[in-house]
């Protein structure tokens, strides 16, 4: 059961920004961050960690997503960290972990660099952002759909569907969320300058990676967790680049147990 | 003579009133990403009394919050801290600032502050402050060390003690143990044979992650309670909630 809720956040310099928010479960508070593939890619992962744990999970749709409208003048993935920290602070929330996949990892990494006390730790899950020489970020713009799900996925067929036969409101609402994503973070996923910024965090990062990713290989996924100090970083078995789709439960598991990992068998 | 009484803001922020005097231990007053009081800051800067000084074991932020404190109405009240702590508060504008090594002692108004050993991450003092017959030692977040058990030998009875008992681990550190635990705060509850014992620094939390990544620690004071009713039967435990106030 979730409730969704439409708020007017003020950002500086934007003004009225309008989000909407869907809210699961209570207890301690996440934050949760979509990526490129929409809000209905964290949904069911939402569910099932609020079913398991007393958690609240929270997932806004970011704005130009879902076919929601976004601001003209919002177009950084900084201004959309602005903006969750400003959100945090109008519910008034304290101790938060921030957790995102993939553009959603890399504004729970801006949300970090703005150091507000309300958010304790950061899970990125499979994150883009960074530059990693010999590593690039697939380039997602140029793929069919068909390659796109191929490189997302471990098992692709388990999620593999035909753009062709989706309704003329889904196609508009795709091509929404792709017009969103170049809108914040262009078509190269990164910022040259967050690896050195990545450098003066001082808050509890778990980096969780698929093995199976090849949008961004596990080798980025430790150059990540290398840039941010006293972070920790796990694999997850035959898991692409959307584990919360594709292995929810580990992902919970890792996340909730993740006092028992024994980090040393992820080498960095 | 004047009554002896401790204060507890939050963690091991306390004000000490002793020998018609009043000190405050190792400030802090502010929360960072990953450093909460996990308790209520009972008392803020600016509602704090006059203080006749203020005690800091050491320069980690939860002790030694110099960015919030230099907020205090008076920077030129005496500051008696850890050596390490001298040019990090001379920075933060505090003029009055003494670094005290162990078994070294000032005289305050007639109070007698004496630093004494301790063992944590990072190089820390702890504190002895006595007037008259009366005597506080506060422990910031020390290890138990066999040097502790001079102090009462060197310093006499002590009659009230401020003990951290946590038993923090530093899970990156090859799990270090860097704080006394409930058992070892017991143990040095049965050395220094005071009348009253209130622990602290066990609320303390890094936050959802931080708690499972970076540290571990043992957030109930109970433990400590039910050790010393063993260990130290003559030792009344409290535990005591911020912003009350315990008369010895």
């Amino acid at each position: 059961m979730n409730t969704t809720t439409q708020h007017t956040v003020v950002l500086d310099g934007l003004g009225p920004v309008e989000v909407s928010v869907a809210d699961y479960g209570s207890g301690q508070p996440f934050l949760l961050l979509h990526g490129g593939a929409g809000p209905q890619s964290v949904t069911g992962f939402a569910e099932r960690f609020a079913a398991a744990h007393d958690v609240r999970v929270l997932t806004p749709t970011h704005p130009g997503f879902g076919g929601t409208v976004r601001p003209e003048a919002l177009t950084t993935v900084s201004g959309l960290a602005a903006l969750y920290s400003a959100l945090l602070d109008r519910l008034d929330l304290a101790d938060v972990t921030v957790i995102g996949n993939s553009v959603g990892g890399w504004i729970t990494a801006e949300i970090a660099l703005l150091k507000s006390p309300r958010v304790s730790g950061i899970v990125l899950i499979d994150a883009v952002g960074i530059e990693v020489p010999g590593h690039p970020v697939a380039d997602f713009f140029s793929l069919t759909m068909d390659q796109v799900f191929q490189l997302t996925f471990h098992n692709p067929d388990r999620f593999r569907i035909d753009p062709a036969t989706l309704p003329p409101a889904a196609r508009a609402v795709a091509a929404g969320n792709r017009a969103a994503l170049t809108a914040y973070a262009g078509t190269g996923m990164s910022d040259p300058a967050l690896t050195a910024r990545l450098g003066t965090l001082e808050i509890p990062t778990l980096v969780l990676w698929g093995d199976s990713d090849r949008i961004v290989d596990a080798d980025y996924g430790r150059a990540y967790a290398a840039a941010i100090p006293l972070a920790r970083f796990q694999l997850l078995c035959d898991t692409g680049h959307s584990p919360q789709l594709e292995t929810p439960d580990q992902v919970v598991r890792a996340i909730w147990d993740s006092a028992d990992t024994d980090f040393s068998a992820f080498a960095r | 003579m004047p009554t002896t009484a401790v204060t507890r803001i939050t963690h091991s922020c306390h004000l000490i009133e002793i020998g018609g005097r009043t000190f405050l231990t190792d400030p802090w007053f502010s929360t960072r990403p990953g450093y909460y009081q996990g308790e209520p800051i009972a008392i803020g800067i600016a509602d704090l009394p006059r203080l006749d000084g203020v005690l800091i074991s050491h320069e980690h932020y939860d002790h030694c919050d110099l960015e919030a404190f230099a907020s205090y109405r008076d920077r030129t009240v005496p500051l008696f801290v850890a050596e390490t702590v001298v040019g990090e508060a001379h920075k933060h504008g505090f003029t009055d600032v003494t670094g005290l090594a162990p078994w070294q002692e000032v005289e305050v108004g007639g109070v007698t502050i004496t630093a004494t050993p301790a063992k944590h991450g990072v190089h820390e003092v702890t504190f002895v402050l006595r007037a008259g017959s009366d005597a506080v030692y506060f422990a910031g977040d020390t290890m138990l060390i066999p040097e502790l058990a001079e102090i009462p030998q060197r310093l006499g009875h002590i009659s009230l003690a401020l003990l951290p008992t946590n038993g923090l681990h530093v899970r990156p550190a090859n799990n270090m143990q860097v704080v006394m635990n409930a058992d070892e705060a017991a143990e040095l509850t049965a050395i220094l044979t005071p009348e009253l014992a209130i622990p602290h620094h066990y609320a303390f939390t890094k936050g959802f992650l931080g708690d499972r990544l970076i540290t571990s620690s043992d957030k109930d004071p109970r433990r400590y309670q039910d050790a010393s009713r063993d260990l130290a039967p003559g030792t009344s435990v409290r535990i005591v909630e911020p912003g009350i106030r315990t008369e010895l």
